[in-house]
């Protein structure tokens, strides 16, 4: 049986064919793909705060992308550009803590790498042009920016990514302070790209979106990780 | 004691959300609540995977709707209204046959169904319309067909079978709402319990074989009579130790 890995889903008004601003449960499939191409078997997780039982079928977890962590959970206030999704952060709070708690191997995306720093303590940016005067993190509407990025040497990004530094980003906010955890990939305009939890068996975060282009480096660390522990 | 994993059968398609146009895993929410209402824990399903084996990890699986079943699995030539979507028929096949041979609770929801059927050696009609000469299963999107003052398009009653599994838990009559066009004719392995009055279209199949396999073909979960998710998350706790059911009592 392959390792089974949950991923955290979307819930946006989505149309297809003849159906129109539907509330789904929906996820970009590349990160279905990602999790296949690297020899997992992916199920989607939809928002539910009741427990985070489902924790205990699940051999990993990707938190992924998507709209704004509420400010609260860091102890701020909203900013006029922040957009938020009360019932995903309500259950992806639980099962990241959970599953940290556990030492469930997991991996964070984009917002999940946020999930993970304000879990450990940390705040964020509620929206970078304002604090770098830049958007090289999100150029256009759908548009990736490209990014170099400095890993700390010695870390598991760095290994993971061999020499390789080019990562695709979008996204406007970012992680002001990781809390507990450690920074181990930076931009060059300092803001946090990666980070991880050493003392944990896989707790990774990533500022960018690896699922995009399948990364077999990062998705099949979660994986082999995930693999090692169901037995 | 953790809740009944319910698996459902989710799309792969084409969405748009907030400017967003891409391919996505998805679902509508009306069954994620329904599973969660009652008392069931809802993942999804995608399905790109061939394999199976996720199959293990579940308590019982929902075979959600969504477009039509290619006509070639049971034979057919696909008529011009028929719009398949292949990969979803393919890892639903084969997980509904690996659901049934584990005797899994399984409900089929509209498609869902009428996967049952196909996976077992039945067939579908193709286009209601061309055989009942009315288009009165098939309600407009986005439409609420049980709300007071709609149109009678998309809702009707369904007739039950006396002393059928189904009866037991919806009783012999009931009205619902309708979204399809094709619908079960050859039920496979399953046995027909229920029909529409007006046109004898097959409305409720059921396994007499199995622990729990019931197939409906309206929208339960976009109404507020949950009576089949109920009865599936029942299903799914007694299957696998986690609930006292009223049977584990008496035992």
């Amino acid at each position: 049986m392959r390792p089974v890995i949950g991923i955290t889903t979307y819930v946006e008004q989505a149309s297809w064919g003849v159906w129109h601003d539907l509330p789904t449960a929906l996820l970009p499939y590349d990160y279905v793909r990602a999790v296949t191409t690297a020899g997992g078997r992916a199920v989607l997780l939809p928002p539910d705060d009741l427990d985070a039982d489902v924790l205990d079928v699940l051999d990993g977890l990707v938190l992924s992308g998507g709209a704004d962590l509420d400010p609260a959970l860091y102890g701020a206030e909203p900013e006029p550009l922040t957009v938020t999704r009360p019932e995903r952060d309500a259950a992806e709070v639980l099962l990241a803590r959970t599953a940290l708690e556990r030492d469930l191997p997991v991996l964070g995306v984009c917002r999940g790498m946020q999930l993970l720093a304000v879990g450990a303590g940390g705040r964020l940016h509620q929206h970078l042009p304002d604090t770098l005067g830049h958007e090289s993190h999100r150029p256009a509407p759908g548009v990736y920016g490209e990014q170099e990025v400095t890993f700390e040497p010695g870390s598991r990004i760095a290994a993971l990514m061999g020499g390789d530094r080019s990562v695709h980003c979008y996204h406007h906010q970012g992680v002001a302070d990781a809390g507990s955890l450690l920074v181990t990939g930076r931009t060059p305009d300092g803001l946090p790209e990666a980070v991880e939890d050493p003392a944990k068996v896989f707790a990774l975060g990533v500022q960018w979106h690896p699922e995009v282009v399948r990364d077999k480096r990062i998705f099949g660390a979660l994986v082999a990780a995930a693999g090692h522990s169901s037995g | 004691m953790r809740r009944p994993l319910i698996g459902l059968t989710a799309y792969a398609q084409q969405v748009q959300y907030n400017g967003n146009d891409l391919m996505a895993g998805m679902l509508p929410m009306s069954y994620v609540k329904a599973v969660h209402a009652t008392g069931g824990r809802a993942v999804l399903i995608t399905p790109d995977d061939p394999g199976t084996d996720v199959i293990e990890s579940l308590d019982g699986m929902v075979f959600a709707g969504g477009g039509d079943m290619d006509p070639a699995l049971w034979g057919a030539e696909p008529h011009p209204a028929t719009e398949i979507d292949a990969v979803r028929d393919t890892s639903e096949i084969m997980l509904m046959r690996a659901a049934l041979e584990a005797d899994l609770p399984v409900l089929g929801v509209c498609r869902g169904m009428q996967v049952m059927a196909v996976a077992t050696g039945g067939s579908l009609h193709q286009h209601l319309p061309d055989l009942v000469g009315h288009e009165r299963h098939r309600a407009a999107a986005g439409t609420d067909p049980l709300a007071a003052g709609a149109a009678d398009f998309g809702r009707h009653d369904v007739e039950l079978q006396q002393n059928s599994r189904a009866a037991a838990l919806l009783g012999d009559r009931l009205t619902v709402n309708s979204f399809h066009h094709q619908a079960v004719d050859d039920p496979g392995a399953f046995t027909i319990s229920g029909w529409c009055p007006d046109d004898r279209v097959a409305e409720i199949i059921e396994g007499r074989e199995h622990d729990f396999a019931l197939g409906v073909q309206w929208h339960p979960e976009r109404t507020g009579d949950l009576r089949v998710f109920a009865a599936l998350v029942q299903a799914a706790a007694q299957r696998s130790g986690l609930a006292h059911t009223p049977a584990a009592r008496a035992a």
